[in-house]
C-alpha cells in the first residue's frame, strides 16, 4: 500500500501499473465497525500525528442544545375553565331533564297516550346518547391504550438495564398482538408470531420479529394513503382557483388522513378522540419538525425549485402535498402501537420524488389542450 | 438469614435520630443525605469536589433538568448540621485540583459538607407547597472504612477464619508469609502478652498494605481502620490480629485468645458500629463509585479481590422504599447509582464495556437492590475529565484514543512519562463479554486479562473563556448522576 502511493516509486518503475484493490482510509465503515470477536487490541502509545476530536463531536461537550427535544409531557389538571365547563353542562344537563320531565306531565295532561310516546322518544334518546358516550369513550381509551403501549415497548428496549428480557418482550409483543387483533390485515402476522411463540429467546429480536410480522402490512397500507392523501392535496392546490379554499381543502384532507391512519393501526376514534388525536398530530408535527428540519427544509428547497420550473400553481402544489405527507407521517407515529425500531419510518423525501413526478405529469396533461 | 449487623438497642437509637431530624425538617428545608460510597481510591473526594463546583458555578449539566431549565437559582455551601465531624476542605481541594492540577491526596479522615440548592418546582402547586430548599448532606470518609462494615456481623473466631483462608490463597500467600510464621509461633491458649499482640498487629498491618500497593490493588482487606487509623492510631482496639487454627471451644479467660477477642469486640463497638450508626444508617440515596479499571490493570487476583468486596460491603447498606409513614423513623435508601469512575480514561466507545462489566462486578448487589424496590442504575462516569478523545493510526490501524497529560511515573509500553507532556494513548480493548469473562477468570487462576494498561492523567488545565471567566471542571455524565440521584427531588 505504502509503495504504490509513494510517487518517487511510481516514476521510477515506468511499467504499466497492475490492477488493485484498496480500502480506502477514510471509510467511516472501517473505523467504527470492530467484530466484536476481534482479539483485544493491545495498548500503546501513539506518537506523531493524532486527529484531536473537536469539541463539536465530542459527546461530552457538545451543546446541549443538539439534545433531542422532549416529547411534550401532557398534564392533565383542573383548571378553572375545566370546572366552569363541567358545571355549566351539569347545570345544562338539569334544564334538560326538567324540560323533559315538564314536557312529558303537560302531554300527559292533555292525551295519556301522548305522555306514554313523549316518554318513549325520552327514553330512546336517553339510550342513543349512552351509546354515543361510550363509543366516545372507548375511543379516547383506545387511544390512550395506544400511546401506552408504545411507551412501554420504547422504554423496554432504550432503558438503561440493558436489554429488554424474553418475558417482558413476549408479553408486550403479545399486547400489541391482541390490539391489533381486529384488523384482518394482521392476521398472517399474528399467525406466524403464535407459531414462533416461545422459540425467539432473545427479547429485543423478539419485539422486532413482532414489529415486522404484525406492521410491515399496515406500514405498507399507511403509506399508500398517504400518498393518495398528498396528491389529492397537491392537484387540489393546482386547480383551485383561490387560497382559502385550498386551506380548507388541506385541513380537510389531514383531518380525514388522520382519521384513516387511526382506524388503519387498530384505533377506532369517535369525534372527541379525533379531536385530540389530531391535535397531538400537529403538536408531535412541531415537535420532529425541529429535529428533521435538516432533511425537509432542504428538500421543500428543491421542491420549490423544480416545481417553479412547471409553474407557480404546481409548485405550491407539491408543498401543500409534501406539507400533508409529513402530517400523515407523524400521525403514523402516533397511531403506532410500536415506535418504528426494525421497520423504517418513511421520510417526506420519499413523497417528494412521487409527488413532482405526479405533478409533471399532471402539468403534461394539463397544458397538452 | 445472615446475622443482623445490629442490635435493637442501635436501632432504636437510629430511629430516634431520625425521628428529630425529621422533625426539623418540617420548619426548615427539607435534607436529603448522600452516601457517597466507594472503596479506598475510587475517587469521592474528586466526585464530591466536582459535584459542589459545578453546582456552584453552573457548570454545564446539559441533562440535569433542574440546572438546565434554570430552575436551580443558587446552590451555596452551609455550616453543616453535625457540629463534631470536620468539615469537608473544598476551597483546600479546588484549590489542588484546579491550581496545582494534582489530585486530592487519600482521605485520612471524616469530614461533612452541606450545600443548599435552592430552587424553584416546575409545577405551580409544587411551588406553593415545597420550600425551593434542598439541603444536601455529603460524607466524605476513607474508602478502608467501608471494609469494616461486613465485620459487625462476625465475631472474632469466623474473622480469623476469614482473614486467614484469604492469606493463604495464592493470590496473598507470597505476602502474608512473615505474618502467618509469627502468627504460627503464638499459642492461642498461652497467657496475653502486650508485647506479641503489638507485634502481631503491626505485621498484619503490613501485610495489608502490601496488598493494597498498586501492582496488587487487592481490595477485600479487612479491618479498614489498620491501613487508615484516623485517630485512633496505637489504641488497643486497633492492637489485634487474626490468629490461624484456633483450637475449638471457648478461649480460657486471661489467653491471648481471649484479648484479641475482646479488643476485636470493642473495635466493633468503638469503631465500626457508631460509624454505621451516624453515617451509613442515614443514607437517602447512595453513589457507589468503582474504579474497575485499577484492577483491571493489577490483573485477575484484584478484579477477584475488587468483587467480593464489593460484595460483603453492599451487603451492609438498607436499600428499599420508603412509604410516608416508615419515612418518619427510618432511612431507607430508594435509589442506587453504581458510577464506573474514571471513564475518562476510555475512549467513549468503550463506555459500554465498562459499563457492562461494572454491572457484572456488583450482580448480586443489584439483585437484592431491585427486590428491595428500590431504584438501581449503572453509568460509566468520570467526576473530573482529566482527557480530550482523539483518534490515530498505529500500525495501519486507527485507533480511538485518549489525550491527556500522565502523571509522573505512569509506564506504558516500557516508555515511563515525566509529567508534563500531552500524549496519546490506547489503553487497550476491555472484554466485550463480562459474563464469560468471569467465568474464565474463576476457572483458572493462570486466566489472563486482555492487555489493558491504564495510565492515570494529571488534572485538565481549566480553560478560561472570552471574558476570562474559569470555566467549571470537565466532566463525563456527571449531570446524568445528578439528575438520577436528585433530579426528582428538585422537580
Amino acid at each position: 500500500m505504502t509503495a504504490d502511493h509513494d510517487p518517487a516509486k511510481r516514476s521510477a518503475a515506468d511499467a504499466p501499473r497492475a490492477p488493485r484493490a484498496f480500502v480506502p482510509t477514510d471509510d467511516e465503515a472501517r473505523q467504527t465497525a470492530r467484530p466484536e470477536t476481534a482479539p483485544p487490541r493491545r495498548p500503546t502509545v501513539v506518537s506523531g500525528a493524532v486527529a484531536l476530536t473537536e469539541a463539536e463531536d465530542d459527546p461530552f461537550l457538545r451543546e446541549a442544545l443538539e439534545l433531542p427535544p422532549a416529547a411534550p409531557r401532557r398534564r392533565r389538571r383542573l383548571t378553572p375553565g375545566k370546572i366552569l365547563l363541567s358545571a355549566l353542562g351539569l347545570l345544562l344537563s338539569l334544564a334538560i331533564g326538567l324540560w323533559v320531565d315538564q314536557l312529558v306531565r303537560s302531554l300527559f295532561d292533555r292525551l295519556p297516550w301522548l305522555g306514554w310516546t313523549a316518554l318513549g322518544l325520552a327514553a330512546i334518546a336517553l339510550i342513543a346518547f349512552m351509546l354515543l358516550l361510550w363509543r366516545e369513550i372507548r375511543g379516547l381509551m383506545r387511544l390512550a391504550r395506544v400511546a401506552e403501549l408504545r411507551a412501554e415497548v420504547d422504554s423496554a428496549e432504550v432503558d438503561g438495564g440493558g436489554p429488554v428480557t424474553a418475558a417482558e418482550a413476549r408479553r408486550l409483543s403479545h399486547q400489541v398482538s391482541t390490539f391489533l387483533g381486529n384488523r384482518a390485515q394482521t392476521a398472517r402476522g399474528r399467525a406466524a408470531l403464535k407459531a414462533l411463540d416461545g422459540e425467539i429467546v432473545d427479547g429485543p429480536q423478539l419485539l422486532a420479529f413482532a414489529e415486522r410480522e404484525l406492521l410491515a402490512t399496515l406500514d405498507r397500507e399507511a403509506r399508500k394513503l398517504i400518498v393518495n392523501a398528498a396528491r389529492r392535496v397537491s392537484l387540489v392546490t393546482a386547480i383551485s382557483p383561490r387560497a382559502s379554499l385550498d386551506m380548507l381543502y388541506v385541513a380537510w384532507e389531514a383531518l380525514r388522513l388522520v382519521r384513516a391512519m387511526a382506524i388503519l393501526y387498530g384505533g377506532r376514534p369517535g369525534t372527541f378522540g379525533l379531536l385530540r388525536l389530531f391535535r397531538d398530530v400537529i403538536a408531535h408535527l412541531a415537535v420532529t419538525g425541529t429535529v428533521a428540519a435538516g432533511d425537509s427544509i432542504l428538500q421543500q428547497a428543491i421542491g420549490t425549485g423544480v416545481a417553479a420550473k412547471l409553474s407557480a400553481r404546481l409548485g405550491e402544489g407539491v408543498i401543500n402535498g409534501l406539507m400533508t405527507a409529513r402530517i400523515g407521517i407523524s400521525a403514523m407515529d402516533l397511531c403506532r402501537p410500536m415506535p418504528f425500531k426494525a421497520l423504517r419510518r418513511p421520510r417526506v423525501s420519499e413523497f417528494f420524488t412521487d409527488l413532482s413526478a405526479f405533478a409533471a405529469k399532471n402539468s403534461g396533461t394539463k397544458s397538452a389542450p | 438469614m445472615p446475622p443482623s449487623i445490629t442490635s435493637l438497642s442501635d436501632e432504636a437509637r437510629i430511629a430516634l435520630g431520625t425521628l428529630g431530624e425529621r422533625a426539623g425538617g418540617i420548619f426548615n428545608a427539607p435534607s436529603l443525605r448522600l452516601g457517597v460510597t466507594g472503596l479506598s481510591r475510587a475517587g469521592k473526594t474528586i466526585f464530591i469536589t466536582s459535584l459542589v463546583h459545578n453546582l456552584i458555578h453552573g457548570g454545564r449539566l446539559p441533562m440535569f433538568e433542574a440546572a438546565w431549565e434554570g430552575r436551580l437559582s443558587k446552590a451555596y455551601l452551609q455550616p453543616q448540621p453535625d457540629d463534631a465531624v470536620p468539615r469537608f476542605q473544598y476551597e483546600d481541594h479546588i484549590a489542588r485540583l484546579v491550581t496545582d492540577r494534582l489530585w486530592p491526596a487519600s482521605t485520612r479522615a471524616i469530614s461533612e459538607l452541606r450545600l443548599v440548592l435552592e430552587f424553584e418546582s416546575a409545577s405551580g402547586w409544587g411551588r406553593l407547597f415545597s420550600g425551593g430548599k434542598l439541603n444536601l448532606d455529603i460524607v466524605d470518609y476513607p474508602g478502608e472504612w467501608l471494609l469494616d462494615l461486613p465485620l459487625l456481623s462476625q465475631d472474632y473466631r469466623s474473622f480469623s477464619e476469614r482473614a486467614v483462608a484469604l492469606a493463604r490463597s495464592p493470590a496473598r500467600s507470597d505476602l502474608s508469609g512473615a505474618w502467618l510464621a509469627q502468627a504460627g509461633e503464638i499459642a492461642a491458649h498461652a497467657d496475653a502478652s502486650e508485647e506479641k499482640a503489638r507485634a502481631l498487629a503491626g505485621a498484619f498491618t503490613s501485610y495489608l498494605a502490601a496488598c493494597k500497593a498498586d501492582s496488587r490493588a487487592l481490595s477485600t482487606l479487612p479491618p479498614g481502620r489498620f491501613l487508615m487509623p484516623g485517630d485512633l492510631e496505637g489504641s488497643p482496639a486497633l492492637t489485634f490480629a487474626p490468629l490461624p487454627d484456633l483450637p475449638d471451644g471457648r478461649a480460657p479467660s486471661g489467653s491471648f485468645q481471649a484479648m484479641m477477642e475482646r479488643r476485636f469486640e470493642s473495635y466493633k463497638t468503638a469503631v465500626v458500629k457508631p460509624f454505621f450508626r451516624d453515617h451509613i444508617a442515614r443514607l437517602d440515596r447512595q453513589i457507589v463509585l468503582i474504579d474497575a479499571m485499577q484492577a483491571m490493570n493489577a490483573g485477575r487476583d484484584a478484579v477477584i479481590d475488587l468483587e467480593r468486596a464489593l460484595g460483603e460491603v453492599l451487603e451492609c447498606f438498607r436499600p428499599g422504599r420508603a412509604n410516608p409513614i416508615t419515612r418518619l423513623f427510618a432511612h431507607r435508601i430508594d435509589k442506587v447509582l453504581v458510577a464506573a469512575t474514571k471513564a475518562d480514561h476510555l475512549h467513549h466507545e468503550s463506555h459500554d464495556r465498562l459499563e457492562a462489566l461494572v454491572r457484572r462486578l456488583v450482580e448480586r448487589a443489584a439483585q437484592r437492590i431491585g427486590a428491595s424496590g428500590a431504584g438501581f442504575e449503572v453509568m460509566a462516569m468520570a467526576a473530573v475529565r482529566a482527557t480530550r478523545e482523539a483518534r490515530g493510526e498505529s500500525d495501519g490501524e486507527t485507533l480511538p484514543l485518549i489525550v491527556g497529560t500522565p502523571l509522573a511515573g505512569e509506564t506504558i509500553t516500557g516508555q515511563t512519562f515525566d509529567g508534563a507532556t500531552k500524549t496519546a494513548i490506547f489503553p487497550g480493548d476491555l472484554p466485550t463479554d463480562p459474563d464469560s469473562f468471569f467465568q474464565q477468570l474463576e476457572s483458572s487462576s493462570q486466566a489472563s486479562i486482555p492487555p489493558i494498561n491504564i495510565v492515570r492523567f494529571r488534572p485538565p488545565r481549566i480553560e478560561t473563556d472570552d471574558q476570562g471567566v474559569k470555566l467549571s471542571l470537565p466532566h463525563i455524565r456527571l449531570d446524568r448522576a445528578l439528575q438520577y440521584l436528585l433530579g426528582d427531588r428538585l422537580e
